[in-house]
């Protein structure tokens, strides 16, 4: 084909939004003189539909190959153009934009000025179109499957929602059982709904679900791949128990030597499990498992004269030799949903968590107040004789939330509404007790919240704007030292019960999910979205998209919301069946690429790989471009020292004539 | 150097946050001097050290390469490729006498329309200071 | 000190072994002080190989330089070691190389031979002019023995050491298989007297000094090619499309030229010095390489050819990299 440049330039008056300012006529006819260029128009309305027929009639009848069109930014309309393009059989990628509104008319008021720097833009992309090449996007088959990590309520409903779609899903859950954070509370706010009642039909839904594969106690080790078609080896902890013989009595766990003698994660601590345990009653998959930096027989190599679980199970599940296991899948979206971690209160010191049995934190309290919790929901502290009722109870909000000095500025969105939600439970539970909340703002801004917030007021619920410096002990009591910043009044007060209303902060090893996917952490070290408006579930990382409290801190609604939103971003994925790769990628000149590898640690996306190739019967290295991993940034091609590696569209060859007409040297 | 000198300079935006906060100083009709000639790339990564060396030969009397500022690059990184190489570039500039004024990098996020004119005003009067570029401009035009 | 026999010995047996191509060293030329390379395959050759102040060639080139020949169909490419002697500046080149996989760590033998510094070939023909048979020059204490047709004479170290050396850090190989003799004390202090004397002057004297250098470049490229970092199959300042400079001999041209190379050198200049020694012209490269060498060094704390595990300057970055300049 003769691919001699022949180019049509239209400059849109964009009403007069140009053509007041820039004397479009002169700008056209300026164009018409420049080299290559066959025809060159001026139109009102180049995005209308006659605008666009014009070019798609040159194309036809002047046999145009390459257009230039001088109106509004690229951001606004180069797709809509492109399609111009296509439409007519012409590859869309032989199209050149000049901004002459954005760039031009708007921003310059001497309309000569404006008009020589309109000739200059437009002259700029001639120069550059005469040398565009046809680019095509490849599309990629995607994987119909998902790997959803963390088996949370984000994890439960995302992996629900894609196997209700009649997709497979891999759900990986760290700990034996799914259920995650919001399995540890009691009830919910603003509506009180039992947290229980409402989550465990969802995992066990998880559990039965055929298009679910349910791989808990079990870590990601390895992801590779790009959108569509990622390849995962997941490491399944050994249990030591056969899953396919447990049947979930539990007799093992009432039998073992150190029962009643380990901190029960599930309970935060405030009560113990045995070293074969279930984490929960309701726990799914219900197997249970032992906990190897426990189990006397997997640290010493012996336990008495003989494991008593092994003794005490009649269906002969427990195996000691059991060994981890890789599990290999193929998925063509991966879900982050691993969740969070609460504040660690021992980092403000002064409020005295390490140091006093009566200070705790509200997930410790929320595990006092829950029925299945190991008070049986009674609210006691202490043990035996020293077993006591509290009678004063007081809420310290915002503890590790808006705080710069343990290096927290965020809020952490939940804790004013858990602590209200507390406040009210403890009410409930004892009415006689008084409560109050020390808050530097009540932030009730979700659904109900408000409501909620006066309800527990009403119910009594003291409310005291100020942040305690300090608590301290004085006889039986808890002091909390503060300042009532309404009354400016100086605040002793002598309570029994000090809650923390710990924040959420990002999991403590947050940083293995970013090794393995290569995200990047916001500021406040949550996983950072690839834009914070219009595409929060989206990460940098095509077909990564991110659910739950693992992007920022969030309640339980806003939570499945963003779990559904990430589920319905990969099912848009998985159910198209291809993935569009785009065409400004790069490539490399193989035959003057030195192989340094310079391009290799640039890129972001670890898109380029070096790879051994015959020259002239030479093995000798050169960089290679994954196409459906780059994004088309460049930053390869202007680090590389001999120019091989190139960006499609953005060619150095490309732009230096743009250099040459821009800079004129005359 | 005369009353009239009118500079010429050539910048280097990235597509995401320089361009469209130009884009954005555009829709919000914010003035300033024409003296600015834009070229459109995806990262401010992808601008070639060479390019800046090339637009002063080929007769710019000023650069500008701007980006989005640390941490929000589009790609995540390459604006930090662009400081590390341009801060070099600047050096190596002033050092064979090329005056510093001439050569500039810039943050201007989608959303700075107005920091963008205020790096305009700032860049055209540094040019205009420095005064035009004759040190090795080239004679005749390339193309 | 120099142990030309332990030298020959160790050449002697290197080439003597199956995995070795050859041995790059230096011998004596066949004119006054210069020398030129051996590449020696046999060995007995080895009595031709010297050790000596003027062993001022930068041989890591050659590892880069040689042509991958064609491999006939059905034969089996060259995959032998390259055995090297390195001073310590040229075994910068070497690691440098290594870093950004020029050449690969088993292909090549690095025989290390620490070094008292070089002599100023120009200074030395210019204090002993017209001289034809080939001189032979020895290190003594705080001076060079150069031994004349008509009798040895001595000059002062200071007086004839070559400007790369004045200030060297690096005397010893950085990198070797094998190290020839004891290690010499260093020194140097990393100050560059000629960088600090150009950036106090203004822009103007700046530009002066280096529009005068410019201007007389020839554009012969012999910088490029003697420079152990320039290896690019096809250097992009060569190339037509695009075309970044023009053939024509101007200020323009020349001036963009260097630039562009200095520019590609950035933390990978390992200050070995041959781009101004080969220069046909004296136009002091150095000096424009070594302001990058000290910028990278002082504001970025790198300095390149030093560790082969270490990710290269260019393609690397730090979050809080300097950023004052930026508005």
């Amino acid at each position: 084909m003769n691919n001699k440049p022949k180019i049509g330039v239209y400059v849109c008056h964009c009403g007069i939004n140009i053509a007041k300012t820039v004397d479009v006529e002169a700008v056209s006819e300026f164009a018409s003189r420049l080299p290559n260029v066959k025809v060159a128009r001026n139109y009102s309305y180049m995005c209308s539909d006659p605008g666009q027929l014009l070019i798609r009639e040159d194309i036809k009848n002047e046999g145009l190959n390459r257009v230039v069109v001088a109106s509004c930014s690229p951001r606004m309309h180069e797709m809509t153009f492109r399609k111009t393009l296509a439409e007519t059989g012409l590859n869309p990628y032989y199209l050149e934009m000049a901004n002459i509104r954005e760039h031009c008319s708007w921003v310059h008021e001497d309309r000569e000025e404006a008009t020589e720097k309109a000739k200059k833009l437009v002259f700029s992309a001639v120069a550059k179109a005469r040398l565009l090449e046809p680019l095509y996007e490849n599309e990629v088959e995607v994987e119909p499957a998902t790997l959803v990590i963390g088996g949370g309520i984000a994890g439960i409903q995302a992996a629900l929602d894609i196997a209700d779609a009649g997709f497979k899903v891999y759900l990986v859950e760290k700990t034996p059982s799914v259920g995650g954070r919001m399995s540890q509370l009691d009830k919910t706010f603003p509506t009180l709904d039992c947290s229980a009642c409402i989550l465990t039909p969802k995992m066990v839904d998880v559990a039965s679900h055929p298009n679910i594969e349910l791989l808990a106690y079990s870590e990601v080790e390895e992801i590779s791949g790009y959108v569509g078609n990622f390849e995962v080896k997941v490491r399944k902890k050994a249990r030591y128990v056969d899953v396919n013989k447990c049947t979930g009595c539990g007799v093992c766990s009432e039998e073992c030597r150190l029962a009643g003698r380990i901190p029960s994660e599930f309970n935060a601590g405030m009560g113990n499990r045995a070293a074969i345990y279930l984490p929960f009653p309701q726990a799914v998959p219900a197997k249970y498992t032992i906990d190897p930096e426990r189990c006397l027989m997997l640290t010493r190599g012996k336990c008495g004269k003989g494991p008593k679980c092994e003794a005490a199970c009649a269906a002969g599940a427990i195996d000691f030799n059991q060994k981890d296991e890789i599990v290999e899948c193929k998925v063509g979206a991966i879900i982050v949903a691993t969740g969070f971690d609460v504040f660690d209160a021992a980092k403000k010191p002064e409020y005295g968590y390490n140091d006093y049995d009566n200070v705790i934190t509200a997930l410790e309290l929320e595990r006092l107040v829950s029925a299945s919790g190991p008070t049986g929901g009674n609210i006691v502290l202490g043990k035996g004789e020293d077993a006591f009722v509290p009678q004063e109870v007081a809420f310290i909000s915002c503890v590790g939330s808006r705080d710069k000095s343990v290096g927290n500025e965020y809020c952490s969105r939940v804790c004013c509404m858990y602590t209200a939600k507390l406040a009210h439970l403890v009410k409930e539970k004892l009415p006689e007790a008084n409560v109050r909340v020390y808050y530097m703002d009540v932030r009730a801004f979700g659904k109900g919240f408000e409501e909620f917030y006066d309800r527990v007021r009403r119910e009594g619920v003291r409310y005291i704007r100020g942040n305690p410096s300090e608590i301290f002990k004085r006889g039986d009591k808890l002091v909390i030292k503060a300042e009532d910043t309404l009354r400016s009044t100086p605040i002793e007060d002598e309570v029994d019960l000090v809650v923390l209303a710990v924040g959420l902060e990002p999991r403590r090893d947050a940083r293995q999910i970013i090794d393995l996917l290569r995200l990047s952490q916001s500021a406040d070290r949550f996983y950072l979205e690839a834009h914070p408006k219009l595409a929060p579930v989206n990460t940098a990382t095509d077909g990564v998209f991110l659910a739950g409290c693992s992007q920022g801190p969030k309640d339980i609604p806003d939570t499945v919301a963003q779990a559904k939103g990430a589920a319905s971003s990969a099912l848009v994925l998985l159910s198209s069946g291809k993935v569009k790769i785009g065409a400004q990628i790069s490539f490399v000149n193989e035959a003057t690429c030195r192989g340094c590898g310079y391009c290799v640690e640039i890129c972001p996306y670890g898109a380029i790989e070096l790879v051994t190739v015959n020259r002239m019967g030479n093995m000798v290295q050169v960089a290679r471009v994954n196409e459906a991993l780059c994004k088309g940034c460049g930053a390869c091609s202007a680090g590389c020292l001999s120019g091989s590696i190139q960006q499609k569209s953005f060619m150095d060859r490309q732009i230096l004539p743009q250099i040459a007409v821009l800079g004129g040297v005359k | 150097m005369s009353e009239q000198y009118d500079p010429n300079i050539v910048a280097f935006l990235c597509n995401w946050c320089s361009y469209a906060g130009a884009d954005l100083a555009g829709t919000s009709r914010t003035h300033y001097p024409a003296n600015i000639n834009i070229i459109r790339v995806m990262c401010s990564g992808r601008v070639n050290p060479l390019f800046i060396i090339n637009a002063l030969q080929q007769g710019a009397d000023g650069v500008l390469v701007s980006g989005c500022h640390p941490g929000d690059c589009h790609y995540m990184e390459g604006n930090f490729y662009a400081r590390r190489r341009f801060g070099l570039m600047k050096e190596l500039l002033e050092y064979v006498g090329v005056d510093p004024k001439r050569f500039n990098m810039s943050w201007v996020s989608a959303s700075e329309g107005s920091k963008w004119k205020d790096v305009v005003e700032d860049v055209v009067e540094k040019a205009k200071e420095a005064g035009p570029f004759e040190q090795f401009r080239r004679n005749k035009i390339n193309w | 000190m120099v142990d030309l026999e332990k030298l020959k010995n160790v050449a002697k047996d290197t080439v003597s072994r199956e995995d070795v191509k050859y041995l790059i060293g230096w011998r004596q030329g066949t004119y006054g002080f210069r020398v030129s390379p051996l590449f020696m395959t046999e060995p007995e050759d080895a009595d031709k190989l010297i050790f000596s102040p003027l062993c001022v060639n930068n041989l890591a080139t050659y590892l880069t330089l040689a042509e991958k020949l064609p491999v006939p169909r059905g034969a089996e490419p060259d995959t032998r070691k390259v055995a090297l002697m390195v001073k310590g500046c040229d075994s910068r080149a070497v690691v440098q190389q290594l870093i950004e996989k020029g050449i690969e760590r088993e292909s090549v033998l690095v025989i290390g031979c620490p070094c008292q510094g070089v002599l100023d070939l120009e200074k030395v023909e210019e204090k002993f002019p017209g001289i034809h048979s080939p001189v032979d020059v020895q290190w003594g204490d705080d001076k060079f023995i150069i031994n004349l047709p008509d009798g040895p004479q001595e000059v002062p170290r200071e007086e004839l050491l070559a400007k790369k050396c004045l200030n060297c850090r690096y005397p010893n190989p950085v990198m070797s298989d094998v190290m020839l003799w004891e290690e010499v004390e260093a020194w140097g202090n990393g100050e560059y007297a000629d960088v600090k004397e150009l950036e106090e002057k203004d822009s103007q004297a700046r530009w002066s000094f280096w529009q005068d250098k410019f201007e007389s470049c020839i554009r012969c490229y012999a910088c490029r090619n003697a420079c152990p970092m320039c290896y690019c199959e096809d250097c992009v300042l060569d190339r037509l499309n695009p075309q970044w400079i023009y053939r024509s001999n101007n200020i323009s041209e020349n001036t963009v030229f260097h630039l562009a190379r200095a520019f590609h050198l950035v933390g990978r200049c390992i200050e070995c010095g041959e781009c101004e020694r080969v220069c046909p012209m004296g136009l002091p490269l150095m000096t424009l390489n070594r302001k990058l060498v000290k910028e990278v060094r002082d504001k970025y704390d790198f300095e390149p050819g030093l560790d082969p595990e270490s990710k290269p300057f260019q393609s690397s970055y730090r979050p809080d990299d300097q950023e004052d300049f930026i508005l």
